[in-house]
């Protein structure tokens, strides 16, 4: 008896083992696609990225191992090293809370309980449907200085005074900025999903204690939007690091009036991909940008104990 | 008179509410439609410009005075732009054909099949999100360079069949999880390899794979900074949002009213495609910022 319950064991042990390799086996050809593509596509890349920053690479020729030359003409002799960093953070530091705070108002005002809603938060949608090409070269002909530029003439029209818009490098990184605003409605769609998943009972409860709309907002609506507060900051940050929209509206190079919209991303297509071949150069500002972005998620996820996910969370 | 006094002052009361009701809407009418107009005035005015003249260009006007089509003529007849419809064509088909199907084998393996390193796997995947797209472009470009697919349409859509992007891929798994377990397992009793299992569940993800669709097509209809790298210099294989970015810098595009004509040609598809999808399209940017 008892050999034959061991014998059984071992069947049983040997089974699951095969069972086990087996189920590897297809769970890794189902996911082959991305494991191969994620491989090839996306870690190799990053890896070969970070080798090239330490060479001299132009394409044509095998990398040459060069150190920290790249980092070091970076930090201490390049000039547009400044000049697009500076650009880059007064950018993001403005456009990300800006868009916050906007697609906040915006959402409210796409929540309000009146008929024909979905018709406004439509039209309130559809300039972030908008290609940015498109959008682009509509901008750069509606800022234009002169008299066939738009807004100066409705600007005139209503006895104010005209804007250099994109022609003066005081004034052309805050109409990119207001340019922006007409994608707000890509913010307000994700307050939209968080106002939705509020339970209306907390409304209830705060009506019945007295709570009037600003107490309402303090103490419901945004400490259970911090998850979206959140994930807005991540991705914002994220997103407006790599800002490279300049190229449609920032003339030839991309780089805007006195280098006024020269950001990161400009810096390197112009190095990579200006007719120079910099490769390794433009490697080298790209890791410093990653790393960056990596640094500033690090601290907003450290720094997070103010999002609120639940009760149980 | 007690009475009557009574109903009088609730029949106020009531007025006054509704007074207060009506103009609380009104305010409301009117701030979303100030807010509309201002959004939508731009692109009012991309349409309106398209099809002016040169005079009514020079001119700064909003309204056309005259509706004309030349623009249109011109950017098909001289600018060849069937040909940029028609590269930008296989390249969003092509996608919206493969993200989906790759996304959702890889999405099947992650939510229903039991192996080790799965989490771990799937972990990776979704890691990939934070690596920024600038940090790639330039090794992807020597290695699109290998392998010969610089200035051709393949750098553009092979790479789309590995798995589709991370983001679609947990998309799908989280609505695979959503379906209940119960279903494979009576599919598994009555026989069902696998693969009829995986094709049993597809069409139940039908809402997610029109949403990953969706968007496959406008962010490739939009794509402009990846063809601006990897298909520079080989003109006939543009994309639409290349050709006009370079026509417009070259001057080939010289005036704004053929700008707006191709700018305008250019939106109108992902605008329709909006407006048609508009219910579904929200509830899934919903979920998808939600779960995201």
């Amino acid at each position: 008896m008892q050999t034959i319950a061991n014998e059984t064991k071992k069947l049983i042990a040997k089974y699951k083992k095969i069972k086990n390799f087996k189920d590897v086996l297809w769970g890794l050809l189902f996911a082959s696609p991305v494991i191969i593509g994620v491989a090839v596509f996306t870690f190799y890349p990053a890896l070969e990225s970070l080798y090239y920053s330490f060479t001299d690479y132009d394409m044509f020729n095998e990398p040459s191992f060069r150190q920290f030359d790249n980092y070091v003409v970076m930090f201490t002799l390049d000039p547009d090293f400044w000049v697009v960093w500076k650009n880059t953070l007064l950018y993001a530091g403005i456009s990300i809370p800006l868009n916050l705070l906007l697609g906040f108002f915006l959402a409210q005002a796409a929540n309000f309980k009146v008929k024909g809603i979905t018709v406004y938060r439509t039209l309130f949608y559809l300039p972030v449907i908008i290609p940015s090409v498109a959008s682009g070269i509509l901008f750069a002909d509606m800022f234009l200085v002169g008299p066939s530029g738009i807004f100066n003439n409705i600007l005139e029209a209503i006895h104010l005074p005209a804007l250099t818009w994109f022609s003066d490098e005081r004034t052309s990184l805050a109409t990119f900025i207001f340019m922006n605003v007409w994608n707000v409605g890509g913010g307000m769609i994700i307050w939209l999903s968080c106002f939705k998943n509020i339970p209306v009972t907390l409304y209830e409860a705060a009506e019945l204690d007295g709570a009037n709309a600003w107490h309402k907002l303090v103490s419901i609506t945004i400490p259970m939007s911090t998850p979206i507060i959140f994930y807005n900051l991540i991705t914002g940050i994220i997103g407006s690091l790599q800002v490279n929209s300049s190229l449609i509206v920032g003339g030839v190079d991309g780089r805007g009036v006195g280098d006024s919209l020269y950001f990161v991303a400009i810096k390197i297509y112009n190095e990579a991909f200006g007719g120079s071949y910099n490769m390794g150069y433009a490697c080298a500002y790209a890791w410093v940008m990653f790393l960056f972005i990596a640094l500033l998620t690090f601290i907003v996820f450290k720094k997070s104990k103010w999002v609120f996910y639940g009760e149980e969370g | 008179m007690d009475n009557v006094g009574l109903k009088n002052s609730s029949g106020k009361k009531f007025v006054n509410a509704r007074v207060h009701n009506v103009l609380v809407k009104t305010a409301q009418y009117l701030v979303l439609t100030v807010v509309a107009v201002f959004l939508a005035f731009p692109f009012f005015l991309l349409v309106m410009r398209s099809f002016m003249s040169q005079i009514d260009i020079d001119a700064a006007r909003i309204i056309p005075t005259k509706f004309t089509l030349d623009n249109y003529k011109k950017i098909f007849a001289e600018n060849n732009y069937f040909l940029y419809i028609f590269n930008t064509l296989k390249v969003v088909g092509f996608n919206m054909i493969v993200v989906p199907l790759s996304a959702s084998l890889c999405a099947y393996s992650f939510a229903r099949l039991n192996w080790k390193g799965r989490e771990l796997v799937f972990s990776c995947v979704l890691a990939t999100i934070m690596i920024p797209g600038t940090v790639l472009q330039i090794p992807l470009y020597s290695l699109f360079n290998d392998f010969h697919w610089l200035g051709n349409l393949k750098s553009l859509t092979i790479p789309a069949m590995f798995g589709g992007g991370a983001i679609n891929i947990f998309l799908l798994r989280q609505f695979l999880r959503g379906i209940p377990k119960e279903l494979d397992e009576a599919a598994t009793i009555d026989g069902a390899n696998i693969f009829k299992r995986y094709l049993l569940l597809i069409p139940l993800c039908s809402p997610i794979i029109v949403y990953i669709m969706v968007g496959t097509f406008s962010s490739g209809w939009s794509d402009f900074f990846g063809p601006l790298v990897y298909l520079s210099g080989s003109k006939e294989n543009y994309t639409l949002a290349v050709v006009i970015y370079k026509d417009s810098l070259s001057g080939e595009l010289a005036s704004a009213s053929l700008k707006m004509a191709a700018g305008a040609f250019m939106a109108f598809f992902p605008a329709v495609l909006f407006i048609l999808y508009q219910r579904k399209l929200v509830d899934g940017i919903m979920v998808g910022a939600v779960k995201g």
